[in-house]
């Protein structure tokens, strides 16, 4: 297994629409050992392919406390969506920002499973939160874009700023 | 994705919490009642696991943290040192994974308005890993028995045999008893109604309205809570009202009233065979009091006055009994109150057993012939349980302690002391309570 590199903002990659996944093969179920091993890491509780600049449409998530329950969704369809819940996000493509979006409750999910079989799965709370958060990622959405133009600016300023420290630092 | 702050906020407001507990002298309850507002209901329990478990391993944390620490933080970062200990808490006693622990710690140093301090907060805590730190032997008894020095030698004194076992059920988290008002159903009843909504119960045969939630729950969960079906008070602190009120009517005080726990539990079963009079010297705990009053829907008088101090409120008609639930250094209800370990001192307890002294003495001239006063502490110091009572016997000649217990239940769960009786801390799961009965001599 290999930690993956994960895109920042504002790269414009993460901006790549994914396209369906064709087969789920071995090469496949490497990459998302890949994917959990490198969002149990950072530590982040879903991560999307596009992140990883992988454009097929596939994520992985696990919002338990103590790693028991991952999900890997491969071609994940929304079928039903039902309340409306405003938590705080954060995005470990946006690293260090926290800000209150408003998803969907209650989410009905099909998708194909790790054998390629396809199942579907209702969701609540948090989970549900962070599977509408990663499918926007393969549609080449971001959880800033729901911010005010102002406040979205501000963010990639700042990290853009970062970055060039760090770069300076490492020169 | 990653999860909100709420972690990292909520291990900086535990911080905080502990900090003014062991920095500024606060009480427990009074600092949680500063922040709780603030913090989303259903982040309330771990707030509270962390700042009672880390107050109340308070000794065996600060000692790693010593040690891990080339020097000691200034005292203007005691928040940080404060979250050192709910990060080495969560690591060494909690089944939170580590990872969480570490980043959410590491984090909440930037909410405590201390940013430069999150790399030595992470450094601190990876090295406790690291070195498996939690599996070392303590490296003194403060740290060992987590209690202060003066506390644990004051306990061996008292309790040469038994100081260990009152040192751990004082580090053990505390069961939630209830009590069930009589004039809606029978323990055995209530525990069917929890029955029904999944939560579990146990019963006491020495307290008869007595139920030991399996696990505590919020009250307004409990069927029949706001309606006055039940009101919560440890086992321990129910055998006090029968005891007092074993035959006897008429005129009643409660000289230390609030919050109102036994009052209310003393009209359950006196109701209007006797007349109640309730008193405090803190006019805002004696509000509480009320409040408890009217959920149970039962009436006493209440009087903001200093039972100490008759002279200025007694109408001079004596009372059949008296409740004296003496204010006292709760050294039996540590598991409760874990911060009483940090904020009472060695010099407090001369001083409250003066104190206890005095207020028996006062009361004792408002008692009728052939009246009793049942004397009750949450304490298991002999300073100020069986020494007070003991000297003031030996001053009031008209003073005779009845020493007959009601029944074999009770007698099981006393150890006998030169005067009154102790239940120690863990018995039964009960909190730790003296009683002393007082007869005076027709």
């Amino acid at each position: 297994m290999a930690k993956l590199t994960i895109l920042e903002f504002p790269d414009p990659r993460l901006r790549t629409k994914a396209i369906p996944v064709a087969a789920v093969d071995d090469e496949l179920n490497a990459l998302i050992d890949d994917m959990f091993e490198t969002m149990y890491a950072a530590p982040g509780i879903g991560l999307a392919a596009t992140q990883v600049d992988v454009h097929w449409r596939f994520l992985v998530a696990d919002v338990s406390p103590d790693q028991s329950q991952p999900h890997a969704l491969i071609n994940p369809v929304i079928l039903e969506k039902d309340g409306v819940r405003v938590s705080e996000e954060g995005c470990l493509s946006v690293p260090g920002y926290y800000e209150d979006v408003q998803r969907a409750e209650h989410i009905r999910v099909k998708f194909l499973n790790r054998e390629g079989d396809p199942v579907e799965m209702e969701a609540d709370g948090l989970l549900a939160v962070c599977i509408q958060h990663e499918i926007d990622h393969l549609d080449g959405k971001l959880f800033v874009d729901y911010l005010s133009e102002a406040k979205r600016q501000r963010i990639r300023k700042r990290l853009e700023k970062s970055r060039r420290h760090q770069a300076a630092a490492a020169m | 994705m990653t999860a909100g702050q709420q972690g990292a906020r909520l291990r900086a407001t535990a911080a905080q919490v502990i900090d003014a507990v062991t920095s500024s002298g606060r009480s427990l309850d009074a600092a949680l009642a500063d922040v709780e507002e603030k913090v989303a209901v259903s982040d309330r329990p771990l707030l509270r696991l962390l700042c009672y478990g880390s107050l109340r391993h308070h000794w065996r944390l600060q000692s790693w943290i010593d040690g891990l620490l080339s020097r000691p933080l200034r005292s203007r970062d005691s928040a940080v040192n404060a979250l050192l200990a709910v990060g080495l808490y969560q690591l060494g006693e909690t089944r939170i994974p580590d990872h969480a622990v570490v980043s959410e710690t590491v984090e909440a140093a930037r909410f405590l308005g201390r940013p430069k301090l999150a790399p030595l907060v992470n450094a601190v805590l990876r090295r406790a890993l690291r070195d498996r730190i939690f599996e070392n032997d303590p490296s003194n008894d403060e740290a060992a028995y987590d209690h202060p020095r003066w506390l644990i030698d004051a306990l061996a004194v008292d309790w040469p045999d038994d100081w260990k076992d009152i040192v751990a059920a004082n580090n053990a988290r505390a069961p939630m008893w209830l009590r069930v008002n009589p004039a809606h159903g029978t323990a055995a009843d209530y525990c069917a109604r929890l029955a029904a909504r999944g939560i579990e119960a146990t019963l006491l045969p020495a307290a008869p309205q007595a139920v030991r939630l399996g696990a505590p729950q919020p009250v307004d969960t409990l069927p029949g809570f706001a309606d006055g079906h039940v009101s919560v008070q440890d086992g321990a602190a129910q055998l006090a009202a029968p005891w007092l009120l074993d035959g006897l009517s008429g005129r009643v005080l409660d000289a230390c009233a609030a919050p109102g726990g036994k009052s209310g539990h003393l009209l359950e079963l006196g109701g209007d065979r006797i007349d109640l009079i309730c008193i405090d010297n803190d006019a805002t705990r004696l509000e509480a009091v009320a409040a408890n009053l009217r959920r149970l829907a039962v009436e006493a008088t209440p009087l903001c006055a200093d039972a100490s101090d008759p002279e200025n409120w007694w109408d001079g008609v004596p009372f059949n009994g008296i409740l004296l639930d003496a204010p006292c250094s709760a050294s039996g209800v540590i598991r409760r109150h874990p911060d009483i370990k940090l904020l009472r001192r060695a010099s407090d307890i001369g001083e409250l057993a003066r104190r206890q002294a005095a207020m028996v003495a006062a009361l004792w001239g408002l008692l009728a012939p052939g009246g009793r006063l049942l004397y009750v502490t949450c304490s298991v110091l002999a300073a100020e349980n069986d020494e007070v009572i003991a000297q003031f016997l030996e001053a009031n000649r008209d003073a005779r302690e009845n020493n007959v217990l009601q029944n074999n239940n009770i007698r099981d769960l006393m150890r006998d002391k030169a005067c009154g009786f102790q239940i120690l801390p863990g018995t039964k799961d009960l909190d730790g309570f003296y009683f002393a009965c007082l007869e005076k001599v027709s």
